[in-house]
């Protein structure tokens, strides 16, 4: 996988550049899959972990304003990174491994070799581009769905919304967002990665391609979860202004 | 090439599907007939504790350990270092187990039930148990979901103790703002036995809808190779959504009314 990455960097940066039409077409596909589970989910999860559960805590305190600065902590450092990763994953990275795991198995990888088209350069590069892209923008996408969640949550316990704004901006920096978007845009680098190199290695017959999608989820989570782990700990320990509530 | 809409469209297709193939399993199971092939059952349980276990809980432990960091860091910015136990203690077992028990339930043996059943249906081997007189339902599909029942449990219980382990190392060992007996004095003191068994009720009912979705996939696909894979990556789609519907409900439905905590009257 590692000899499958550099190659791709260097595929993506060395000319010519074939791949801007598939590089499109695969944007636009991750968007069509991803955007429906990406609404729901997000909506969901910041309803129920940091919405209902927080706001029990903090009504017994009657400061539920307070749940404004909490979402910063919770849906911008935390969940919307984690569900665009569960989601892009899950829905995206699974579609691509079927697709190439397809393709291999009808021997369309090895006639692309023998007529001469660099299946890395035409094939993987722009699904690296595509998912390191979207994701990241999809990051945005699920902060929002997440702060809307928190409005509704604050909705539920009759709050007005005056003070979940106020605590909710006085609270976001702009480093907490460009991490969330950066460590989304790795995330979508590693599940493309793992994606592809499992489809184009798939082999051995009916099983084979339901076998790597298999793999191909369960490697993308246990290293987007590992990668996120260790992001956090780095970004929280070296940014001290992130760790004051105003 | 798909359109905006084929998602939400296939999903609410599917969902329909879904729910009568299930209660048919479910139905089963529930009936007795499935005992059988109790050793079927217990063969599947087998494969699912050494499959899966690991990967499982090697998940957990991370979502443990990054519950702590989150949780001590935003301790210290309220100036409340010592009640890390509180957020670490909820983010665990209320809501961030289940979820990651989900999101690696559906990756590892949702996905690979497809897979299997796939396989079998698309080398014939389904309607061949047909023929020798053996209900493909029951055999393969009611097994797999007695067997989840058996097993996942102590999986779950198992995977707790993980979490709280990952979250321990990562507040006191790591962050280190506080020290192991007022971290564990908090953290003991904002759970109890119900809340073990609301998470554990999540869990399970997570568990049922995965299996159930990776045996209607598995045994509804058609196509060749490519089909089995198609289908692997629809169940994904409809098990990443149901596990955040499953855990938003029930969230709702055991703290909506009252946080159980212990603070105040």
């Amino acid at each position: 996988m590692m000899i499958l990455t550099a190659r791709t960097v260097i595929a993506a940066v060395r000319p010519p550049y074939p791949y801007g039409e598939e590089l499109v077409g695969q944007f636009l596909f991750v968007l069509k899959l991803s955007w429906f589970p990406m609404t729901i989910s997000t909506f969901a999860l910041c309803l129920g972990a940091p919405g209902l559960q927080a706001a029990g805590i903090l009504s017994l305190f009657g400061n539920l304003d307070r749940l404004g600065g909490f979402f910063v902590v919770t849906a911008v450092r935390f969940i919307g990174p984690i569900v665009t990763a569960a989601v892009v994953a899950g829905v995206a990275g699974t579609a691509i491994t079927a697709d190439l795991g397809a393709r291999k198995i009808r021997e369309e990888l090895d006639a692309l070799q023998v007529l001469g088209v660099d299946p890395i350069k035409n094939l993987v590069v722009p699904r690296f581009l595509a998912l390191m892209v979207i994701t990241g923008l999809l990051d945005i996408f699920a902060v929002v769905f997440g702060m809307s969640a928190g409005i509704a949550a604050e909705l539920l316990y009759h709050q007005p919304l005056g003070g979940f704004f106020s605590t909710l901006f006085a609270n976001a920096l702009i480093t907490d967002l460009a991490a969330s978007v950066a460590m989304c845009s790795m995330f979508g680098a590693i599940i493309a990665v793992v994606c592809c190199y499992k489809g184009m290695t798939a082999s051995g017959g009916p099983a084979g391609v339901g076998r790597a999608v298999n793999q191909a989820v369960v490697i993308a989570f246990m290293g987007v979860f590992a990668f996120l782990y260790v992001f956090t700990t780095v970004l929280l320990a070296t940014n001290p202004e992130l760790q004051a509530i105003r | 090439m798909i359109g905006w809409l084929d998602v939400p469209r296939g999903w609410l297709d599917a969902f329909g599907e879904i729910a009568r193939f299930g209660s048919r399993v479910a139905g089963l199971v529930y009936s007795g007939r499935v005992m059988r092939y109790f050793g079927e059952s217990l063969r599947q349980a087998g494969i699912l504790i050494f499959g899966s276990a690991l990967v499982v809980w090697a998940f957990v432990f991370i979502l443990g350990l990054q519950c702590g960091v989150i949780g001590a860091y935003f301790n210290r910015s309220i100036g409340a270092p010592s009640l890390a136990g509180l957020f670490s203690a909820y983010c665990d077992l209320r809501e961030g187990l289940p979820y990651a028990f989900g999101y690696i339930l559906s990756a590892k043996v949702g996905t690979g039930i497809v897979a299997e059943l796939g396989a079998m249906r698309i080398s014939d081997e389904i309607d061949a148990l047909e023929v020798m007189g053996i209900q493909p339902v029951t055999f393969l599909a009611a097994t797999r979901l007695l067997g989840a029942w058996i097993a996942i449990p102590f999986l779950y219980l198992v995977g707790v103790g993980v979490a709280y382990f990952a979250s321990y190392l990562a507040v006191v060992d790591q962050v280190g703002d506080v020290s192991s007996g007022g971290y564990l004095l908090i953290f003991w003191t904002y759970q109890d036995f119900v809340d073990v068994l609301f998470s554990l009720a999540k869990g399970m009912v997570m568990t049922t809808v995965i299996v159930l979705v990776g045996c209607y996939y598995g045994y509804t696909a058609s196509g060749g190779p490519v089909g089995v894979g198609t289908a692997t990556a629809k169940s994904m789609v409809v098990n990443i959504i149901m596990v955040h519907i499953i855990g938003m409900l029930g969230t709702f439905m055991f703290y909506g009314a009252n946080p159980r905590a212990p603070i105040g009257g």
